[in-house]
């Protein structure tokens, strides 16, 4: 056995984040770590990876007893992680970013040759293939992830944790990742693999092993599970079914024409867009990020003006009006990005959660304290949202928690129209279950909703159409019944059907 | 976290850096040679010893509380107003122009007076906004540039065509106001004034209005987070120059309250020698903009310079002892700023999908 971490526990005060974890890895495995929020996988590998010390338990890699005091020590012990978030330098190089910390070069010289060289060998040896001398910022996100790759190998890591790895991938990327994972296992590498996307961990892991809780709830060999079972592991129960029951669409709740925004290098950012969400009916938009469906939200919902065009909301034009106005004309938004649009992280989370209800929750200009508290824990409790209490700072939430807290209150308004942009980004599956099933009761009581998810999963659970952004445009549009991940990764990726 | 901790932990900083700055007073003393425990006995006679020497630590801290509401209000709101000198300066001319050349009884002369005060103050402040939202000066900037206009344009005015004649005509400043148009004192024979009155109720109304009104909820979310609260329907635009009017206002009538109840007429540099502005924005500061802790704060500051005043009249140690603790306490308060900087830092990268 490569690595045995046995009866792993970690507590912070009272609450235990691992309960007597026993985790192994073989050499030349993947082995995959799922569950939901808040189950204990990262605490796990930061663990692992040096950046946490063990309330108990051992780790013993080659059958010796270690201890990583620093991320320092377990990289040289052969361990290397790839974060979820890039920890590149985007400026710089792509050879630059790889050697950084062991640069080739004598005294105070770094040798830039010989570092491209370098990575070229590497490349070589992985087949991996990255433009060593292209700067990071000018990479797609699937070269990224690979540079990250090449940087923990060549730090000299045996076992190299991947957490959350295919989150900012396309389709494509993704397989090229997964094939490089299995490509790299063949030549004696050995990888843990945090994800919640179970489909790519039955692709790729060997072995799986599910945590709830801070606990392991099973752990399974790949020829003898499947995503049904996986699941039910994680959530410790069934989860429902969703059915989407057939509807007619009504009146136009959003009616976009024609909406151009010039870009900075000629590039329009939004060329010519046209669409529109029925009463009843779920819009979906795929595509990769950074095509225009940010820029698309912010133009209907008044963050960002558009050059030319016009929108209409529940019949209204309401272009070039103030996110207050639009929003009582009948529009509720679930932002992309939960932080920068979605919260105020010094505020208390009853703060956070009374956004957009300030007005109608008031007498005579003062807010009326009670019924806002009644509201806000009414949602904590229907969405099991994790938190200290109401006067909790919003920093304190998780992500996950405080996404459920934004999509309770975005629910809340009750507009003919609602924006859902990434509604389940960073959520576990019983979280989604409860959010998926909210959007689809919503849709049934007749609110017209624009779903914009990177989740094509989602997209296709949801969406009663499905249209495909690409460079600005609407590349095309599928019924719920024609559209498979297959046609969408084509046009996504600027093809044609 | 408990209740108890709650409520006593944001105290720690503020109460720590106070610490530090009287152990830094103490060194001060040492070296200027007086004895500690006797120079801070003395510092506590002169800011408290008695009701003249209190009463005229809360006549002083008067403009402070005032000009620091007004500093933490746009704080909370994301301005960063550094033009309460300006504002004041224009707030206690006009209190004097309209108290000077105002027909009328005495009292409604002297609330007229006082909302010209609030009114100057408040536009010279608004203007500021206005450059901002307009033209994209930086309020920062245009705030603290415009102090200087304000201050010399209102020397100018009290040395030349509102210069008064009657005396020795030595001193660049305005004439008398009339005794019926003067704020009345709590006290008779003690310094303490009417507009201290106005400055606690202006703390108070200031915490409700923060707490629990819609505009004080709009305007905390717009300090803490502006694209937050631009997403939720929050009017950058009005809220400013409102935030700003409101701001510059209550510095204006700090100026006003200073006259009327104080000084009785316009002196060129009186108001800016005695540091009320900048002391009111460190009132602010130390209290992290609360509307109540900013009233302790003034108090405290004030307190520390009549202390000052006390040390200097009774024992060689000089009046900059005073000042060495308020520098000091400086430090220590942007340290704090490091310090809940860094713990923000800290928040973003726990946006993960673990504990």
């Amino acid at each position: 056995m490569l690595l045995q971490m046995d009866n792993i526990t970690k507590k912070y005060g009272e609450f235990s984040a691992n309960r007597g974890i026993d985790f192994s890895l073989r050499a030349g495995e993947v082995h995959a770590i799922v569950g939901e929020n808040g189950a204990g996988k990262t605490t796990l590998m930061r663990i692992l990876y040096g950046m946490e010390q063990p309330t108990s338990g051992t780790i013993r890699l080659n059958g010796k007893e270690v201890s990583f005091a620093s991320p320092l020590d377990a990289i040289q012990g052969g361990i290397g992680m790839v974060h979820q978030h890039f920890m590149l330098f985007p400026t710089f190089t792509i050879a630059e970013n790889i050697v950084i910390g062991n640069e080739p070069g004598s005294g105070a010289g770094f040798d830039r040759k010989q570092a491209v060289k370098i990575v070229e060998g590497l490349c070589e040896k992985y087949g991996m293939k990255v433009d060593p001398r292209a700067t990071v910022s000018s990479s797609a996100p699937g070269v990224q992830q690979r540079v990250e790759i090449l940087k923990v190998l060549y730090q000299g890591a045996e076992i190299i944790i991947l957490d959350e790895p295919t989150g900012v991938l396309t389709p494509l990327e993704v397989q090229e990742l997964l094939d490089a994972i299995k490509q790299l296992s063949k030549q004696g590498k050995s990888f843990i693999l945090i994800s919640h996307k179970l489909n790519e961990v039955l692709d790729v892991a060997d072995r799986i092993t599910v945590l709830r809780d801070g606990a392991v709830t099973g752990v399974v060999e790949k020829g003898n599970t499947d995503a049904h079972q996986l699941s039910r592991l994680m959530v410790g129960r069934e989860l429902m079914e969703l059915d989407r029951k057939p509807i007619t669409p009504g009146e136009k709740v959003l009616e976009v024409s024609d909406v151009s925004i010039r870009g900075t290098k000629g590039k329009p950012v939004l060329d010519g867009v046209n669409l529109e969400v029925r009463a009843g009916e779920v819009v979906g938009i795929a595509g990769i990020s950074g095509n225009g469906q940010s820029e698309l939200l912010q133009v209907i919902s008044g963050l960002a003006q558009p050059d030319s065009g016009r929108i209409a909301v529940s019949g209204k034009d309401v272009t070039g009006m103030s996110t207050r106005e639009i929003r009582e004309h009948g529009l509720a938004h679930i932002p992309e990005d939960r932080y920068v649009w979605g919260a105020n992280r010094t505020a208390t989370v009853m703060d956070t959660g009374l956004m957009g209800h300030q007005r109608r929750l008031q007498q005579g200009g003062f807010l009326k304290l009670k019924d806002i508290r009644t509201l806000v824990s009414g949602w904590v409790q229907k969405f099991s949202i994790k938190t200290g209490s109401l006067e909790t700072s919003t920093q304190y939430l998780s992500g996950g928690n405080l996404q459920k807290l934004i999509v309770a209150r975005e629910l809340e308004q009750g507009t003919p129209f609602l924006i859902a942009a990434e509604p389940t980004r960073g959520v576990d599956i019983g979280a989604m279950e409860t959010i998926h099933g909210e959007l689809l009761k919503r849709r049934e009581e007749g609110t017209g909703i624009l779903l914009v998810s990177s989740e094509l999963t989602e997209i296709l659970k949801l969406s009663d159409r499905v249209l495909v952004m690409y460079e600005g445009r609407i590349a095309g549009e599928l019924s719920a019944k024609d559209a498979t991940e297959e046609k969408l990764g084509l046009l996504m990726a600027g093809g044609t059907l | 976290m408990n209740k108890w901790t709650k409520f006593t932990l944001p105290l720690l900083q503020p109460i720590a850096a106070i610490l530090v700055g009287l152990l830094a007073g103490a060194i001060a003393i040492m070296i200027a040679g007086g004895d500690i425990l006797q120079t801070y006995a003395e510092m506590w006679k002169g800011a408290f010893g008695g009701m003249y020497f209190f009463t005229n630590t809360l006549s002083r801290a008067t403009p402070i509380i005032l000009i620091g509401l007004g500093a933490a209000f746009a704080f909370r709101a994301g301005f960063f107003n550094l033009g309460a000198e300006g504002q004041m300066v224009f707030g206690a001319l006009s209190a004097a122009l309209v108290g000077l050349y105002m027909p009328g009884p005495g009292w409604l002369v002297c609330i007229a007076a006082i909302l010209a005060g609030v009114i100057a103050g408040g536009l010279w402040s608004v203007m500021a906004g206005y450059f901002d939202a307009r033209f994209r000066v930086n309020l920062l900037i245009s705030t603290l540039l415009l102090n200087y206009v304000a201050v010399l344009f209102a020397g100018y005015l009290v040395a030349y065509p509102l210069k008064d004649r009657s005396g020795s005509a030595a001193m660049a400043q305005s004439e008398m106001l009339d005794n019926s148009v003067w704020l009345p004192k709590l006290i008779s024979g003690m310094p303490l004034h009417v507009g201290f009155v106005l400055a606690v109720l202006a703390a108070l109304i200031i915490f409700v209005l923060l707490k629990r009104s819609v505009i004080g909820y709009e305007v905390r979310m717009l300090g803490g987070n502006p694209l937050f609260a631009l997403f939720g329907g929050v009017k950058r635009g009005p809220m400013m120059l409102g935030a700003m009017f409101f701001s510059g206002g209550l510095a204006g009538l700090g100026g006003a309250v200073e006259i009327l109840g104080s000084q009785y007429r316009y002196i060129d540099g009186a108001l800016s020698t005695a540091d009320y502005a900048w002391t009111g924005i460190m009132a602010a500061l130390l209290a992290g903009s609360h509307p109540i802790g900013t009233l302790i704060a003034s108090i405290f500051l004030a307190a520390l310079q009549t202390g000052g005043m006390g040390v200097e009249r009774n024992t060689e140690v000089p009046l900059e002892v005073g000042a060495i603790i308020q520098a000091v306490l400086i430090l220590f308060i942007s340290a704090r700023f490091t310090y809940s900087f860094l713990k923000r830092r800290k928040g973003n990268k726990s946006d993960g999908t673990a504990v």
